[in-house]
């Protein structure tokens, strides 16, 4: 074994004198030797399933903070199952316990009238909603799913350090490091008969089912986010995903009659239960912060109305703050008539004249903390304070010390982790989740999500401040569990793969893969992919003819044909007007630069990366609706945009940048036409799409003035059969230069073509009328959008078939005229039809 | 997309006949409000949703006999209930395409004046901090609640030191609070274009101009800021027209005032900064909060419908038998 040196803290795995703890051996037997070279193997395993699975988390503040992907060591924490039967009681009795808290401060309040609990406790802190007093949740659970952040002392006791009773994070990820981690671990993982975590999210689901009013036959569940820019986004979507159960943002639902709907295509689909990682005060800005706009307004309503159950109950986040720590033992014994079985950590709140002495004489030895939640400052070690620090924080706690709280510094145990090929001891805090009983109480998840701190003497533990994570093993109660869960699938040592059986066989109860089911929003947002991904790829063609001209100027027309490009650039407001003539007169440096800028910069509009980003916007918001490979294409686009350093600046290096940008969005097209299904959220993607392809075959005509008398030469016939992908077949079917009459034909009526304005119409035309009937307009009426929309459509396609308009310029210039009008149209249409139906409405 | 657009609150109540001294009311006095808010959009709105405090409280001092709350178009759905502080609240939705929404609330009650206070009868205002500050009685515990910071007003250094001069060592509660009302009217100007409903007091306390609402904010943080429970409260004040000219119909605003806790005996005072009076029977009650964001007498959230003219009308109509 490599040299493992402990502090004067406890160590999970070996003891103070240095021997492997006996739940250890097993463990380290089986993972052999700690060959670096073996085990850099396993890590490259563990990450590429990490990155297939998609696995990320966002930083916030951080611009580099969307999609790191997530920190996992491979080496477990494990505990005994004995000792976990500890932690499972201590917990389930925590849990009841800020049940009951709630319920009375929501309720009567005789915690406080009694004196019980000081009133500043209660009234300063704004985690306590006024606005959710008095309405009681079903079955008086206002916390279905809780979780407590537990560490261990130098003496081995488990303490509790903090509560999460509003959107508890992290299960998700605890079970996602599982099927990584008993996958690469897969002989130890045998070995150790390691309690599986899929039963607690059956019951999880099971739970939310239960929470739905009496005798709904079909409960509608959703997963409330605030949306992919939350920190752990990833783990919405998985959740929501593994628990067969919808993912929506707060614009997504609304509320009628004092009843929560989602907004989807063919309708208002009601919502029975939202299990939601929105705060408290953001769930509805009506009644609760009237600035937010992630929630749904009007849900309080509904929540009164007893005709939603939100899970955990809004307001819940009450008892997340530290100031009642230090009154639970005594809450514990009045109101459940038990001694505390796990302690907290030891905390005083400063809103108490002794305690507040108390902590200011020992400063160098606690730390200070926020004493609510909603103050969200960072904890400061008062050891690392220098005298006049001291000072100055004992001067803010005295101005307003019910803010404060004060706990004693707690050395937390140490976890080896494979840092720098050895094991190294690192702090470790252990989150661990519970989820409510339909029938009153709750079950424990045998597991947990461990997080380390980054450095040896740290002792923030936080996946912000760069920590990492962990799968915890509880080994060992019922050895028979993993037999039964590998019988059926041999050689697919995970506990995920075991489970897939009876998820699938839930989802198919329950499901229902109408076509209405999609929400508006996703719609909306798979609309505007396609369009960014088709917005793209026209500004990427122009783009590349430009480079592959100037890097080559050789090229036989090379010069001719910049004219009409730079003309284009100018047309799509990609460079400035001027340098259109400077191209003309040759190359130069400001070219040069407009041209990058036009490439890479974020910030101007029109640039090729402006609408990437945008791309990997838009995607980001329906990741949970594209397949991984999708997303990671889209991720890679992103990354390609980014600004090139000098040296590949050149033309030559530019131009095979942009061939690569080419074949990364041929990626993105072939996947979508060969990896989804074709539902309606296909539809509204390949519509967006379309109609993107329509419109830029309008732009490239009018941009390259074919319709003038200056722009019918060869070096423009030429431009726009490669801009239109289709210099080949002009090539195969012509034999000829580019001539103007069958070049137009080719690019705007040919149906045959998929890069041709006709062939577009004609798919536009078949989706349109198979979408869904759009919903609250009577499709009937001849003035439904939809039907105008179709009407657009065949109106442009009548156009396209006078023959006049591929030989008589005026003709051309007039039609261009009038479809450049007439096709941005049903983009405005489509979105009144389906995308704001729910938002607003002209009477 | 287009989200959910929030409707701003009314805007702030601005009394337009000044009250001049009318005769003290000495017995109880009848009255007859109405108080209607309309809105007008730029696009039909789809949906709209509203929560409104426009109907009276239950209050020692006054005895509601009539209160009536009118929407139109008529709501699909509407809800009443006693808020967390315990007065009258109400939800509606109206459901149907409107380019207009009328909320008006009707009231026939009657008010008396408060009883007879002598101020300097009672507990010195440091007895008061302390019994808020570790309440025992129930009074003493609901009190306790007005202590502490919301959304609107906060207590501060800078508030603590200018209501430092009317809390002399010793001085009785009322007297003290009192004093403070006397020196917000004179310190500051009433001035309807100085804030808007979102205006911070810090500013208000920086540039001494405000409207009622602003006023009774102050009064509120100052007191706080000093240890003493305060509560904001909102109603309609009797405006008295000039000497010879007939009462101008629907004329009047909400106002605003404050309250402050002066021990289980004396209870609750009620006091107007913005007149300098004590609250008497010219003064109709509807609702109290920690601030104006807990008793806003109409807040909504509206889908669609860009732009919109807002106009609110109070009347207070003394009914004479």
């Amino acid at each position: 074994m490599l040299y493992y040196g402990t502090g004067p803290v406890f160590d999970e795995m070996v003891t103070g004198g240095g021997r492997l703890r006996p739940h250890w051996q097993k463990f380290m037997g089986a993972l052999g030797a700690l060959d670096p070279s073996l085990m850099h193997e396993r890590w490259e395993a563990a990450r590429r399933l990490l990155h297939q699975n998609g696995v990320t988390y966002n930083i916030y503040g951080d611009p580099q903070g969307m999609e790191r992907p997530w920190p996992l060591d491979m080496i477990p924490l494990l505990i005994p199952a004995v000792e976990w039967e500890k932690i499972e009681c201590g917990l389930v009795q925590r849990a009841s316990l800020l049940n009951s808290v709630l319920a009375d401060l929501y309720g009567k309040q005789d915690l406080v009238r009694s004196g019980r609990l000081p009133p500043a406790l209660l009234f300063s802190d704004r985690g306590f909603q006024r606005a959710v007093h008095g309405a009681v949740p079903t079955g008086g659970v206002y916390l279905h799913l809780y979780a407590a952040d537990l560490a261990r002392s130098p003496d081995g006791r488990w303490w509790v350090l903090g509560d999460r009773t509003q959107t508890p994070s992290g299960a998700g990820y605890a079970l996602e490091n599982r099927s990584v981690v008993s996958r690469i671990l897969a002989d130890a993982f045998k070995d150790g008969n390691v309690q599986a975590l899929a039963p607690f999210f059956t019951s999880l689901r099971e739970m939310l089912v239960s929470l739905a009013p009496a005798k709904t036959p079909d409960p509608r569940i959703v997963l409330l986010t605030p949306g992919p820019y939350n920190e752990t986004y990833f783990e919405h979507a998985y959740l929501a995903r593994h628990l067969g159960i919808t993912l929506v943002e707060g614009g997504d639902l609304t509320v009628r009659d004092r009843h929560v709907f989602l907004k989807t295509l063919s309708g208002l689909d009601p919502v029975h239960v939202i299990l939601r990682r929105l705060d408290d005060d953001y769930c509805d800005p009506l009644e609760l912060r009237t600035d937010s706009s992630l929630g749904v307004a009007g849900l309080v309503q509904a929540v009164r109305a007893g005709t939603v159950t939100v899970a955990n109950a809004l307001g819940s986040g009450l008892v997340e703050s530290l100031s009642f720590k230090p009154f639970l033992p005594m809450l514990c014994r009045h109101l459940l008539g038990e001694e505390l079985k796990i302690p907290g950590v030891a905390m005083w709140w400063c809103g108490q004249k002794e305690e507040r002495t108390y902590v200011t004489e020992h400063l160098d030895r606690l730390v200070i903390k926020p004493a609510f939640a909603h103050l969200g400052v960072e904890p400061v070690f008062g050891a690392s304070l220098t005298k006049a620090e001291r000072a100055a924080l004992t001067a803010k706690i005295n101005e307003r010390p019910g803010d404060f709280i004060g706990q004693e510094q707690l050395g937390l145990s140490t976890v080896p982790t494979w840092i720098d090929d050895s094991l190294q001891p690192r702090p470790l805090v252990m989150r661990v989740y519970l989820a409510a009983k339909p029938d009153g109480g709750y079950t424990v998840m045998p597991g947990g999500l461990t997080r380390m701190s980054a450095t040896a003497g740290r002792l923030i533990v936080s996946m912000q401040h760069g920590g990492g994570s962990k799968d915890t093993w509880v080994l060992g109660r019922s050895p028979s569990e993993y037999r039964v869960a590998t019988s059926r699938i041999q050689g697919v040592p995970s506990e995920v793969r075991s489970m897939e059986p009876r998820t699938i066989a839930a989802r198919e109860a329950e499901i229902r893969p109408h076509s209405g089911d999609l929400p508006s929003r996703v719609a909306d947002q798979l609309f505007w992919l396609g369009r960014y991904a088709e917005r793209s790829e026209s500004v990427l063609r122009i783009l590349r003819g430009v480079y592959s001209r100037l890097s080559d100027g050789a090229r036989p027309g090379a010069n001719d044909q910049l004219v009409p490009l730079m003309r284009l650039m100018d047309w799509s407001g990609m460079v400035p007007r001027d340098l259109v003539d400077l191209a003309e007169s040759g190359t130069g440096r400001g070219l040069r630069q407009a041209l990058q800028g036009a490439v890479f910069d974020g910030s101007h509009p029109n640039s090729l990366r402006a609408n990437v980003q945008r791309l990997h916007r838009t995607g980001a918001g329906v990741r949970d609706r594209l397949s991984l490979d999708m997303w990671r294409v889209i991720t890679q686009l992103d990354r390609q945009c980014e600004p090139a350093s000098a040296r590949s600046r050149v033309d030559t290096a530019m131009l095979l940048r942009l061939d690569d940008l080419i074949t990364t969005l041929a990626a993105l097209a072939g996947l979508e036409q060969e990896s989804m299904t074709r539902g309606p959220g296909w539809r509204f993607l390949d519509i967006g799409r379309r109609l993107e392809r329509g419109i830029n075959c309008v732009t490239l005509m009018r941009g390259t003035r074919i319709a003038d008398g200056a722009g019918d030469d060869p070096a423009v016939h030429e431009v726009l059969l490669e801009l239109g992908e289709s210099f080949m077949t002009y090539r195969e079917r012509f034999y000829t230069t580019a001539q103007r009459t069958p070049v137009l034909y080719l690019l705007l009526c040919d149906e045959t073509n998929p890069r041709a304005l006709a062939y577009q119409l004609s798919h536009l035309s078949r989706h349109l009328a198979a979408l869904p009937r759009p919903p609250m307009i009577d499709s009937k009426s001849q003035h439904s959008p939809t039907a105008a929309a179709i009407r657009l459509v065949d109106e442009a396609r009548e156009v396209l078939r006078e023959p006049d308009i591929i030989r008589d310029r005026f003709a051309l210039r007039s039609a261009l005229n009038r479809l450049a009008d007439r096709l941005p149209e049903i983009s405005n249409l489509l979105a009144h039809a389906y995308f704001s139906h729910a938002f607003s409405r002209s009477a | 997309m287009t989200p959910a657009a929030p409707v701003p609150d009314e805007p702030e109540p601005v009394p337009e006949q000044v009250p001049e001294q009318g005769p003290e009311p000495t017995g109880p006095l009848r009255y007859r409000t109405r108080h209607t808010t309309r809105y007008e959009y730029g696009e039909g709105v789809s949906v709209s949703q509203h929560i409104v405090h426009l109907l009276p409280r239950d209050n020692p001092r006054q005895v509601c006999t009539s209160a009536v709350l009118s929407v139109s178009p008529e709501p699909s759905i509407r809800n009443e209930w006693q808020d967390y502080f315990g007065n009258p609240e109400a939800y509606f939705a109206v459901q149907e395409p409107h380019r207009t929404l009328v909320i008006e609330s009707r009231i026939e009650l009657e008010v008396k004046p408060p009883a007879p206070l002598d101020p300097t009868e009672t507990p010195s205002w440091e007895t008061v901090c302390k019994l808020a500050a570790d309440p025992e009685t129930p009074d003493a515990i609901d009190a306790s609640q007005f202590l502490f910071d919301s959304v609107m007003v906060r207590a501060s250094p800078a508030l603590a030191e200018y209501a430092a001069p009317s809390f002399k060592e010793g001085r009785p509660a009322a007297d003290a609070a009192l004093d403070l009302m006397r020196r917000i009217f004179t310190d500051f100007t009433f001035d309807s274009t100085a804030t808007t409903v979102a205006t911070p007091l810090t500013e208000v306390l920086a540039h001494r101009r405000g409207v009622c609402q602003d006023f009774a904010h102050l009064g509120v943080g100052c007191l706080r800021s000093v240890g003493l429970p305060a509560r904001y409260v909102s109603g309609y004040l009797r405006t008295h027209p000039p000497p010879g000219r007939p009462r101008l119909v629907g004329a009047d605003m909400s106002h605003a005032w404050f309250s402050v806790w002066c021990g289980d005996e004396a209870g609750w005072i009620d006091l107007d900064p913005t007149n300098d009076k004590p609250v008497d029977a010219d003064y109709i009650t509807l609702a109290w909060g920690r601030d104006y964001d807990d008793v806003s007498p109409v807040r909504g959230i509206i889908l669609g419908g860009w732009g919109h003219t807002l106009n609110v009308q109070v009347d207070v109509e003394p009914i004479d038998d």
